[in-house]
């Protein structure tokens, strides 16, 4: 009731949020388009307060499972992890400085830091990683969030303070990248009693590892982070960094006017122009490892065939929901590799499906389905009618709408079923009781996609759609094993074509993030605005 | 009456399609979820688990929040008063600005006073606070930079002015919740004694119009503004759940969405309870009240 009434209000306070824009807050005026130089040019000073905000309040525990978006930036700056993900996102040292496989591919070994310290003073060392995995991510009953990230890893051991070794169940070549991804390192000495559930340090004042340290949580309000002396790296420039809970975006964009907000996401795009026109704001958009899809229950004979899944992505305008939903922040995705991994993305593929109907409408007639009466095809007498079932959240009720109007086109009917976004996770998710679904996925900064394609991940791990290909399975074991980048790079193309070709999921879009920025905070690499928190010791703020 | 709330609450909040955030949460696998059922004793049947909390409640003990693993009872009593400080200042408010309205149209009733007062709280009743909320923000916070746009008080500073203008956006957005009602049963019931014997047979002795009014026509038209307040409070209620989110007031309305949309059963029952606590204390405080403006009602 609450939330299907917020969800209402939300769109019209958009409304009225750009209605009011218009006639207020016009004294700025505008200003020349930031180049991306406005964002590292100049010679960095100490000094200075940078507000970032966040929906909800954070839980400050990376391995939480109630650590959701509203947490991971405040994490990514406090908890120091065996790797970062580099300014090309390629895994880049952190707690570790170098690493290796073993040459079976059954270990990894990191070679950590001398001399690193807690926040606390205490020595920070290779039992704290052996901590981290051994008795909180491996521990199922835990439930540690993103545990399933390391499925493939047996146990870790500390060789010595500074000497870890991962043992695998299996070659993981993506080990490196996926440590890089939410996995901050917990200190052992304060959590071997309780380590998810310890409110003190996840609620309030944790000890860290980062260029930061927390020194007041306000709930409901904000979280305040000053230098944390202890920490490993240069000296950080910011006196400051305060994350602010401020949970509704109009709310939010309003702040960044008033020049109260250093940096924010951007999420709902159709306010992009009018935070362009403020002169003390730049707006940059950054590509994102993450792609919007569509999928087709392999559990429902008509998708089994390609013919049918290719003719879906001829028929839907991809290009159109990018332009008018997402405000032209994105490019058409035809695999599950983004742009944003620049060593292994495949730009060749990107023009593989045009928008087509008539292609679309030919293919289906190849796999059978011939026009009926009234319009819609039929097959062995039964028409193409099928539910798609939708989540209240981010751009996916518009983009099913003008699904649901391109499928019309072609001959499919798709009715949508609309539901507020947990019951659509218990239904579509856990469950898998349903035809047909738009949702995302965000991943590591790594080609490395088994989990959301295997045949083993099927019905009930991330592999929604629940398809099975064998062909495809060889692939995705090759790239694990593969632990040399050239190699990896080729197994990876190889993937990416595949992909293409037999369209597991239906492929839509890769989005890119719009982040906005105070014309005075420089030194932020371009990166997404989560990764970038791992640089946030770079940031600085010119003088006025 | 509050151990009925409390079950119904319960039981529909259960019955909700989906789970807590952590369970349904696109990034956690079967195994997951099946553990986090487990550890949260979701497995249990829902009255077994009602059974469970009302004993720790009627001991006092309300239980762990599911999304956030603090004890319940610290939540509200963070949110708490920050709520009532709210929902207070704006019933206040309406009060203070709502009943003089009333008495001006209803002296003035049928004048152009009257029709722009009454065209004004019209639109007062019609536009949607989330809307008036952003707007107040962008001309006070964004364009005069005269006031804060959101939380109770600044990371630096948290002095009593600072607090208090934190309090002056979110607080008159929420008045105008209830405003135009204040008014409307202002106007009407004044002019309502306006028009009975009594108060013409005072003014046939010679009594001054303002001693007529204040002496005896306001005491008896208050009484269906004080008895109205006790309807106003659940809006007002109400009201701080989108109040409290665009102005980022971290009360119990925040509190209460959050819980709903994470699913976190033992703190939408917690919630329940507080706010069912409020409604029944405030309808008795008004009953007594009342009685003491009019003899004719005793308590009995």
């Amino acid at each position: 009731m609450f939330v299907a009434s917020l969800l209402r209000t939300r769109r019209v306070a958009a409304l009225a949020l750009t209605a009011v824009m218009l006639g207020t807050a016009c004294a700025g005026g505008a200003s020349p388009t930031a180049t991306s130089s406005a964002q590292t040019g100049g010679t960095p000073v100490a000094g200075g307060t940078v507000t970032i905000p966040i929906v909800a309040d954070p839980t400050l525990n990376p391995w939480s499972p109630n650590a959701f978006v509203e947490s991971v930036f405040p994490n990514r700056v406090l908890f120091a992890s065996v790797t970062k993900p580099g300014k090309d996102l390629a895994p880049a040292p952190d707690l570790a400085e170098s690493w290796s496989a073993a040459t079976d591919g059954l270990s990894w070994t990191f070679k950590l830091r001398a001399g690193m310290k807690w926040s606390d003073g205490q020595p920070l060392n290779a039992d704290d990683i052996a901590f981290t995995f051994n008795d909180v991510v491996l521990k199922k009953e835990l439930a540690a969030n993103g545990a399933g990230n390391f499925a493939a890893v047996k146990s870790v051991t500390a060789v010595d303070p500074t000497t870890v070794r991962f043992d695998l169940l299996r070659p993981f070549a993506a080990l490196p990248s996926y440590l890089a991804y939410n996995a901050g390192i917990l200190p052992k000495h304060v959590l071997s009693a309780d380590p998810l559930k310890t409110t003190s340090f996840n609620k309030g004042v944790p000890v860290s590892s980062g260029p930061y340290k927390v020194e007041k949580y306000t709930a409901g309000q904000s979280v305040s982070m000053v230098r944390n002396d202890s920490y490993f790296g240069p000296k950080p420039y910011l006196d400051k960094v305060v994350f602010s809970v401020v949970p509704d975006p109009n709310t939010q964009i309003a702040q960044a006017l008033s020049g109260d907000i250093g940096i924010m996401l951007l999420d709902d795009k159709a306010s992009v122009d009018r935070v362009k026109s403020a002169s003390n704001l730049t707006v940059q958009s950054r590509p994102l490892v993450q792609y919007y899809w569509l999928a087709l229950n392999q559990t429902d004979s008509r998708f089994t065939d390609v013919r049918v899944r290719q003719a879906f992505v001829y028929a839907i305008n991809r290009k159109a929901i990018i332009d008018s939903v997402e405000r032209g922040y994105g490019s058409i995705a035809n695999s599950a590799i983004s742009p944003a991994l620049k060593a292994y993305y495949d730009p060749s593929l990107a023009s593989k499906y045009g928008y087509d109907p008539e292609k679309a409408k030919s293919l289906l007639k190849d796999a059978g389905w011939t026009a009926g009466a009234d319009g819609i095809l039929t097959k062995d007498g039964k028409p193409f009618k099928f539910t798609m079932d939708v989540g209240q959240k981010g751009p996916l009720e518009p983009v099913n709408a003008l699904i649901q109007q391109d499928l019309k086109k072609v001959g499919v009917q798709a009715d949508l079923n609309t539901m507020e976004w947990n019951s659509y996770i218990q239904k579509v998710v856990v469950q898998r009781n349903y035809t047909a679904t738009v949702n995302w996925w965000v991943y590591p900064s790594d080609p490395d996609v088994f989990p959301y394609y295997h045949s083993s991940a099927a019905g009930k791990g991330f592999n929604i759609p629940g398809y099975q290909d064998p062909k495809l399975d060889d692939i995705l074991v090759r790239g694990q094993a593969a632990t040399d980048v050239e190699k990896r790079k080729a197994v990876y193309k190889e993937l990416q074509s595949y992909m293409a070709e037999n369209e597991p999921y239906l492929f839509l879009w890769y989005p890119e993030e719009v982040d906005v920025f105070s014309t005075s905070l420089k030194g932020v690499p371009e990166l997404g605005l989560r990764d970038a928190m791992h640089y946030i010791g770079e940031w600085w703020l010119a003088k006025k | 009456m509050i151990v009925f709330t409390s079950a119904l609450t319960f039981f529909f909040v259960n019955l909700a399609p989906g789970g807590p955030s952590s369970i349904m949460n696109m990034s956690a696998t079967a195994e997951q979820r099946d553990a986090l059922i487990r550890a949260m004793g979701l497995d249990r049947p829902v009255a077994v688990r009602y059974v469970d909390w009302l004993g720790g409640a009627l001991r006092g003990d309300l239980g762990t929040s599911l999304t956030t693993d603090l004890p319940i009872a610290t939540l509200l009593g963070d949110r708490l008063p920050n709520t009532l400080l709210l929902s207070g200042t704006a019933l206040a408010l309406a009060l203070l600005v709502g009943i003089p309205i009333g008495i001006v149209q209803a002296l003035r009733r049928g004048t152009w006073l009257d029709r722009i007062l009454d065209l004004i709280s019209t639109l007062g009743l019609a536009v949607p606070v989330f809307w008036l909320g952003i707007v107040l923000i962008l001309i006070f916070a964004v364009n005069l930079h005269v006031l804060p746009s959101s939380g109770v008080s600044s990371v630096s500073d948290d002095s009593f002015g600072d607090r208090l203008a934190h309090l002056v956006l979110p607080a008159f957005a929420l008045a105008t919740t209830i405003l135009p009602t204040v008014v409307r049963f202002m106007r009407t019931s004044l002019i309502e004694v306006l028009g009975t014997e009594y108060l013409r047979t005072a003014e046939a002795k010679g009594l001054r119009e303002a001693t007529v009014i204040v002496r005896h026509a306001l005491p008896n038209a208050l009484m269906p503004v004080v008895s109205a307040i006790g309807a106003l409070i659940p809006r007002l209620l109400g009201g701080t759940v989108v109040t409290e989110a665009v102005f980022s007031w971290p009360g119990m309305g925040r509190l209460a969405l959050d819980a709903a949309n994470g699913r976190d059963y033992p703190l939408v029952t917690g919630i329940a309870l507080v706010v069912a606590t409020i409604a029944v204390v405030t309808s008795i405080v008004v009953d007594v009240v009342y009685t003491r403006l009019d003899p004719r009602v005793a308590l009995s």
